[in-house]
C-alpha cells in the first residue's frame, strides 16, 4: 500500500460519521421559537489550572487523595476534578482565603519536607497521617489557632462540597435514588 | 401632577399588607418600591448544582454579609457594591437585604408567633427599657385577622408567652426521636411545641396580599422606584409626596400624596426618613436598633438507632418549637429576658463535626445519613440607645443616594443567655439518648438572622419616641412607618407576624381618620 493511501485510511472518518444523514424534513416556521439545549463547560473540557504554583497545586492535589478517596463506586477528589476546582474556586476568592491557602499548603510541604525529607505530593497515606493529625481533633466552633490546622479544616470542607456537588457525583448517583441528582431551584437574573 | 390618596413604599410583608388594608377599605393607593417584579415562573428553574459554575459555592466574595446566600439564590439578595452600608471597625453588621417586589417575603422562613405582654409590657415586667404603648388586647384582633390570610399552622398551648392563635391546627404525629427528645424536655419542665408558620412554600406579599390589592382597581405599583427621600410642604408640616430614583435610568422623579405609609423595611424606612430630615424631634430616629440573636446549631446530635440508615420515618423527621421558658415568673439567672429554641430531626450532620478524613470519613459520613438531630437558639436582644443608624458623611450608594452607618453589638447580657442556651440544649438532648458531636454559644454576628427591629420606635411619648400608638408619626401626622423599625422590643418571636398586624391595624386606623376629616 502506497504511504498516501495509509494516510487516508488513517485519516478516514469513524463508522457513526460516516452513516448515512437522515432525510431531510421540512424546516419549522421561521418565526417559530425553538429551544436549544446547551452543556456547561466542565461537560465538555477541563479546567485550566491558573492560581496555584506546581508545588503547592501537586500537594492539593495529594491532600484531595488522602481527604476523600473514591470508592464503591462514588467518585473521589481524582474523578470529581475537586483539585483544579479549588484551583478556581480559591483563585476567585478574598486575599484572605487565597493567603490561609497557600500558607497551608506551603506549610504541609515543609512539614512532609522535614519528617520524611520529601515532597508532601510525594508521601504514602501513613506517611501522611501524622501531618494530617488536626483534621482527628473533636470540632469546635472557634477555630484553631495553628493556621495549618485552619487551612486543614477548611480544604476538608471545601473538598467535600467540590466532590459531593461535581459533575462525576451527580453521574454515580444517578438512579441510585431520589433526590441525589442536587436540584435546587436557581433564581435567575431578573434583568 | 397627580396627587395620590396614599403613598406606600415598600411591598414587602407590610407594604403588601397597607395595599391589602387600604384598598379593601376604597383607598386609592400608588406603590413604589427599590426593586424589580419577579416572574416566579419565568425567573426560577430547577437546577442540578453541579451544573452551577462554581458547584453550589457561589461566587466568592459577592456577598460577605449575606451568610444566607448560595449560588441557588444569589441573584436574589440586594448587591452590596451597589447598596453599600458601613459599620464600626471590629463590629461588623450583617444586613441582610432583597430589593425586588415581594421584598424578603420572597424567601422568608413564614415562622408567625404572636409577642405577649412580656414583651409588650417588658418595662413592668423586670424594670428594663420601655413599654410599648399597645397591649397585647389591643394587637389580638388582628393578630385574629393576618393568621388565616397567611394559613398560619400550628397547636394552641394555653401559655402567656406564647399566645394562642387563630390557626389551622398541626395534629400530625410526632416521629420517635421528637418523642424522646419532648419526653426528655418534660423531665426538664421545659416546653414544647410544634413549628407555627404560614404554610405552602411562599406565601408572600406577592400571592397573598398584592393580587387582591391589584384586582380592586385601587392600587398601582411602580417597581425599580428608589425613594431618595420624604418631601415635606414646611407651611403645613405635612408630608406632601417623595422624590425617588428610577433604578435603571437613574432619573430623577418626583411623586404627590395625601399620606405616606412607610414600609421599606426597618433600616431602609429609617435611612429614607434620616436622609429626608424629618420626623425626629425627639432625636431618637435611628436608635435603639436591636434583632434577635441566633446560635446556630448550638447542638448537633446523632440519634444513635438512627445510623447506618435504620431510622426510618417513624424515627427520624419532623421538628418543634420551645418557646421562651426563662425568668417568667421570677428571675432565676444571671440574665433578664430569654431565649427560645427550633429543633429539628432528620438530616445529615455536616462532615466538619466527624473528626476523621479519607475513607473512614466517607463510611462514617455514611452511617450518619438521615440520622442528625439538632437544635438553634433564638435569644431577645436588649434594645440600648448606644446601638444606632446614622448616615455615612461620605459614601453613597450607586444612585447617588447617602448610605448608613450602622453600630450594633450584643452585650453581656446577650452572650449569658447564649451560654445557658447551650448547656440546656445539652441537657435536652442527652436525656433523650442523643450523642452531642458539637455544642458552642457563639451568636451570629448582628443583622443575621434578619429580624432588625427598632430604630423608629413607637411611644406615648413624643420626646423619647417617633411613632405613636398607631405607628403615626408624631411629628408628621400624614406619615405612618409600619414596619420593623417601629418596635420597641422586640421578644424572641419572628417579628413579621406582628409587623402584618400592626399594619393592618394602622392603615384602618388611618382611614377612619381620613373620614373625620383629622388627617
Amino acid at each position: 500500500m502506497k504511504r498516501r493511501t495509509i494516510l487516508g485510511s488513517a485519516l478516514s472518518l469513524p463508522a457513526a460519521w460516516a452513516a448515512p444523514a437522515p432525510a431531510q424534513t421540512a424546516p419549522p416556521p421561521a418565526e417559530t421559537a425553538v429551544k436549544l439545549a446547551f452543556d456547561s463547560p466542565e461537560a465538555a473540557a477541563a479546567g485550566v489550572r491558573r492560581f496555584f504554583d506546581e508545588t503547592e497545586f501537586a500537594a492539593l492535589e495529594r491532600l484531595g487523595r488522602l481527604l476523600i478517596p473514591s470508592a464503591e463506586g462514588l467518585p473521589g477528589a481524582v474523578e470529581a476534578e475537586a483539585a483544579l476546582f479549588l484551583d478556581f474556586l480559591i483563585g476567585q476568592s478574598p486575599a484572605e482565603r487565597q493567603t490561609l491557602y497557600r500558607e497551608g499548603l506551603r506549610a504541609l510541604h515543609a512539614a512532609a519536607r522535614q519528617r520524611w525529607g520529601k515532597a508532601f505530593a510525594a508521601v504514602s497515606d501513613e506517611e501522611a497521617a501524622p501531618l494530617l493529625a488536626p483534621l482527628r481533633q473533636a470540632w469546635t466552633r472557634s477555630a484553631p489557632h495553628d493556621p495549618l490546622a485552619r487551612f486543614l479544616l477548611a480544604a476538608k470542607d471545601d473538598f467535600w462540597q467540590a466532590v459531593a456537588n461535581s459533575r462525576a457525583q451527580a453521574r454515580a448517583l444517578s438512579g441510585r435514588r431520589r433526590g441525589a441528582s442536587g436540584l435546587g431551584l436557581y433564581w435567575h437574573a431578573a434583568e | 401632577m397627580e396627587l395620590h390618596d396614599v403613598l406606600i413604599i415598600g411591598s414587602g410583608a407590610t407594604g403588601g399588607m397597607a395595599a391589602y388594608t387600604l384598598t379593601r377599605l376604597g383607598v386609592k393607593c400608588l406603590m413604589l418600591d427599590a426593586g424589580p417584579p419577579v416572574d416566579l415562573e419565568k425567573d426560577r428553574s430547577l437546577r442540578p448544582v453541579s451544573d452551577l459554575p462554581y458547584r453550589g459555592f457561589g461566587q466568592p466574595g459577592r456577598f460577605p454579609h449575606v451568610t444566607q446566600a448560595n449560588e441557588f439564590n444569589a441573584n436574589v439578595w440586594a448587591d452590596e457594591k451597589q447598596n453599600p452600608y458601613t459599620y464600626d471597625a471590629g463590629a461588623p453588621y450583617y444586613w441582610v437585604r432583597i430589593r425586588k417586589i415581594g421584598g424578603k417575603t420572597l424567601l422568608w422562613g413564614r415562622a408567625s408567633w404572636r409577642l405577649s405582654d412580656y414583651e409588650f409590657k417588658c418595662r413592668d415586667h423586670d424594670g428594663f427599657g420601655d413599654n410599648w404603648p399597645i397591649s397585647y388586647q389591643e394587637l389580638a384582633p388582628y393578630y385574629d385577622r393576618v393568621e388565616p390570610l397567611f394559613r398560619v399552622a400550628g397547636r394552641n398551648e394555653g401559655w402567656p408567652q406564647m399566645p394562642d392563635g387563630n390557626l389551622l391546627p398541626d395534629d400530625s404525629r410526632d416521629s420517635g426521636s421528637v418523642q424522646r427528645f419532648i419526653a426528655s424536655a418534660k423531665r426538664l419542665g421545659v416546653p414544647t411545641t410544634k413549628p407555627r408558620r404560614a404554610t405552602g412554600t411562599l406565601a408572600s406579599s406577592v400571592n397573598l396580599l398584592l393580587p387582591e390589592a391589584l384586582a380592586s382597581g385601587h392600587l398601582r405599583i411602580v417597581p425599580n422606584a428608589i425613594v431618595r427621600e420624604i418631601t415635606l410642604d414646611r407651611a403645613t408640616g405635612l408630608a406632601n409626596g417623595a422624590h425617588f430614583v428610577d433604578r435603571r435610568s437613574k432619573r430623577d422623579f418626583h411623586v404627590r400624596a395625601k399620606v405616606i405609609v412607610l414600609g421599606a423595611s426597618c433600616l431602609e424606612s429609617t435611612r429614607i426618613l434620616l436622609n429626608s430630615g424629618i420626623a425626629n424631634s425627639s432625636g431618637v430616629l435611628g436608635h435603639y436598633l436591636f434583632d434577635q440573636f441566633y446560635v446556630k446549631n448550638v447542638v448537633q446530635c446523632v440519634v444513635p438507632e438512627a445510623r447506618g440508615g435504620k431510622g426510618g420515618r417513624s424515627l427520624m423527621g419532623g421538628g418543634g418549637y420551645i418557646p421562651r421558658f426563662r425568668n417568667l415568673a421570677k428571675r432565676e439567672k444571671d440574665f433578664i429576658r430569654g431565649y427560645a429554641y427550633d429543633f429539628g430531626s432528620g438530616h445529615t450532620p455536616h462532615p466538619r463535626y466527624v473528626p476523621l478524613y479519607g475513607e473512614a470519613l466517607r463510611k462514617e459520613m455514611q452511617e450518619l445519613e438521615g440520622a442528625g438531630f439538632a437544635m438553634t437558639t433564638m435569644g431577645e436582644v436588649l434594645p440600648r440607645r448606644e446601638n444606632h443608624v446614622r448616615i455615612h458623611p461620605g459614601v453613597r450608594d450607586a444612585w447617588g443616594i447617602p448610605v448608613l452607618h450602622i453600630t450594633q453589638r450584643y452585650t453581656e447580657n446577650e452572650f449569658r443567655m447564649a451560654r445557658d442556651s447551650m448547656e440546656v440544649a445539652e441537657q435536652l438532648c442527652r436525656g433523650a439518648g442523643f450523642e452531642i458531636l458539637g455544642k458552642h454559644a457563639e451568636p451570629v454576628p448582628p443583622g443575621e438572622s434578619i429580624h432588625e427591629l427598632g430604630t423608629c420606635r413607637m411611644g406615648a411619648d413624643p420626646r423619647t419616641s417617633v411613632l405613636n400608638r398607631y405607628n403615626q408619626s408624631h411629628d408628621v401626622k400624614n406619615l405612618f412607618v409600619v414596619d420593623g423599625s417601629a418596635f420597641v422590643s422586640g421578644g424572641v418571636q419572628n417579628p413579621t407576624l406582628t409587623m402584618l398586624a400592626l399594619t393592618m391595624r394602622a392603615c384602618e386606623y388611618l382611614v377612619e381618620q381620613k373620614k373625620r376629616g383629622e388627617l
